[in-house]
C-alpha cells in the first residue's frame, strides 16, 4: 500500500493534469445534459488532512446535496459529487418542467432519480476520460443519494481509506454554470492499494 | 456563554463544566461520551474504524480505532481528575449515510457501533445511552455542566439524551 504522505510534488502535477482531462470531459458532459454552459475552475490534486474537507463545501454542518460513486476496476476508488441545495434545485428546474421543490428534504423519487442521473453522467464522463488516459477500465457503480450534513457524508466515504493516516489524496473541481453561481463540487479518491498502479500508468511511478 | 469545543475526525477531547464540546456532521464515525457527573469532568473520543488489529501502533492514532480510543479515553478524562467508579458512557452515530447499491455494501456504521459497545463492557464502563443507526447525518453538543447532549439531525426535532 502506498503512503500518500510519499506522494511527490511532480506526483501531485501529473494527477491534476488527470483531474483536468477528467473534469473537462465531465463538464461538457454535464453541459450537454443540462444544455447549459458550463465553466469548471483548474481541479486541485491535494493531500489533505480528514478535517479539512468538510470546509471546501462549507463546513461539516453544511447540509448539501452528497451523490456517490464507487469507482471499480483494477484502479478503485471513491467518486464523491456535493451539490448545493441551491444549485440543486435549479438543475432539477432546466431537467423537470413545472418543477417545484423548494427544499430538498422533501424531494420525491423523480428529483432523486434526476440527481442520481447527474452523478452518472459526471462520474461516466470522467471515468471514461482516466480509461482511456490510463488504458485501464475503470467504471462507476449505481449511485446512491443524501441531503445531509456535509461532514456525516465525507465521513463515511473516507473512514475506512484514513485507516493508515489522517490524510487522503483527493482530486477536487468545481463547476460553475455561466449565468448563475451554480457550483458542484467533484471528489475522487483513489483507494490507497491502487495508487501505485494509477501513478505507474501516467507515468510518473516512484 | 460558556466556550464550545469542537471536536474533530479522529480527536480525543477533554473538558469540565461549564465547557461544551461539540462534533458537527457524524456520518459512520462513532462519537464517545465519557462522563463523571459528580466532578463534572468528561471528554469525547471520535471514532472513525472499528478494529486496530493489523495496524502499527507506533505511527497510527489510536483515537481512530475503537478498541484504542476507549483506554484512551478513559485514561483522558481521569487524568483530568474524573474517578473510575462513576464513569458511564454514551455513544452517538454509526450511520449509513449512503444506502447500498448492488456493488456497494456500506458496514461500517454498523461494525463501528457494535465495537465500541463490545469494547465498553470489557473495560466495564456502562453505556447509560445510545443515537445510533439510521441514514442520517448528526451534530451534537455535549454540556459538561448537565451531562446532557443535544441531538441535532437534518429534518427532526433536536433531542436530548
Amino acid at each position: 500500500m502506498e503512503n500518500v504522505l510519499n506522494i511527490t510534488r511532480d506526483q501531485l502535477d501529473a494527477l491534476r493534469e488527470i483531474g483536468n482531462i477528467g473534469s473537462g470531459n465531465a463538464a461538457s458532459a454535464l453541459a450537454q445534459f443540462l444544455n447549459r454552459k458550463i465553466d469548471m475552475d483548474v481541479p486541485n490534486a491535494s493531500i489533505m488532512d480528514l478535517n479539512e474537507i468538510p470546509n471546501l463545501v462549507g463546513g461539516p454542518n453544511q447540509t448539501i446535496l452528497g451523490i456517490f460513486l464507487k469507482i471499480m476496476g483494477e484502479i478503485s476508488g471513491r467518486f464523491l459529487l456535493m451539490i448545493p441545495e441551491k444549485t440543486s434545485i435549479k438543475m432539477l428546474q432546466y431537467l423537470i418542467p413545472g418543477c417545484e421543490v423548494k427544499s430538498l428534504t422533501q424531494i420525491g423519487e423523480m428529483e432523486g432519480s434526476c440527481m442520481k442521473e447527474i452523478g452518472n453522467i459526471l462520474a461516466g464522463a470522467f471515468l471514461n476520460a482516466l480509461s482511456v488516459l490510463t488504458q485501464t477500465p475503470m467504471l462507476n457503480s449505481l449511485p446512491s443519494i443524501n441531503f445531509d450534513y456535509a461532514g456525516a457524508m465525507i465521513d463515511n466515504v473516507v473512514a475506512d481509506m484514513s485507516a493508515v493516516s489522517d490524510k487522503v489524496l483527493m482530486l477536487e473541481t468545481s463547476f460553475i454554470e455561466e449565468e448563475e453561481d451554480m457550483r458542484i463540487h467533484i471528489f475522487i479518491l483513489p483507494a490507497p492499494d491502487s495508487l501505485k498502479l494509477l501513478l505507474q500508468k501516467i507515468g510518473v511511478a516512484s | 456563554m460558556p466556550s464550545v469545543i469542537p471536536v474533530g475526525m479522529s480527536q480525543l477531547k477533554t473538558a469540565k463544566s461549564p465547557e461544551l464540546l461539540a462534533v458537527y456532521g457524524i456520518g459512520s464515525c462513532i462519537i464517545l461520551s465519557i462522563y463523571d457527573a459528580a466532578r463534572q469532568i468528561g471528554g469525547l473520543a471520535h471514532i472513525m474504524l472499528p478494529d486496530s488489529a493489523g495496524m502499527d501502533m507506533s505511527s497510527i492514532n489510536p483515537v481512530k480505532f475503537a478498541d484504542t480510543a476507549v483506554p484512551a479515553l478513559i485514561e483522558a478524562v481521569l487524568d483530568e481528575g474524573a474517578l473510575r467508579m462513576g464513569l458511564e458512557a454514551k455513544i452517538f452515530g454509526g450511520s449509513e449515510m449512503f444506502p447500498p447499491t448492488e456493488d456497494f455494501t456500506n458496514t461500517i456504521g454498523r461494525d463501528n457501533t457494535k465495537a465500541v459497545k463490545a469494547v465498553l463492557k470489557k473495560h466495564n464502563i456502562p453505556l447509560k445511552s445510545e443515537d445510533t443507526g439510521g441514514t442520517h447525518g448528526r451534530s451534537i453538543e455535549f454540556d459538561l455542566s448537565s451531562g446532557k447532549v443535544k441531538v441535532f439531525i437534518v429534518g427532526e426535532e433536536m433531542r436530548e439524551l
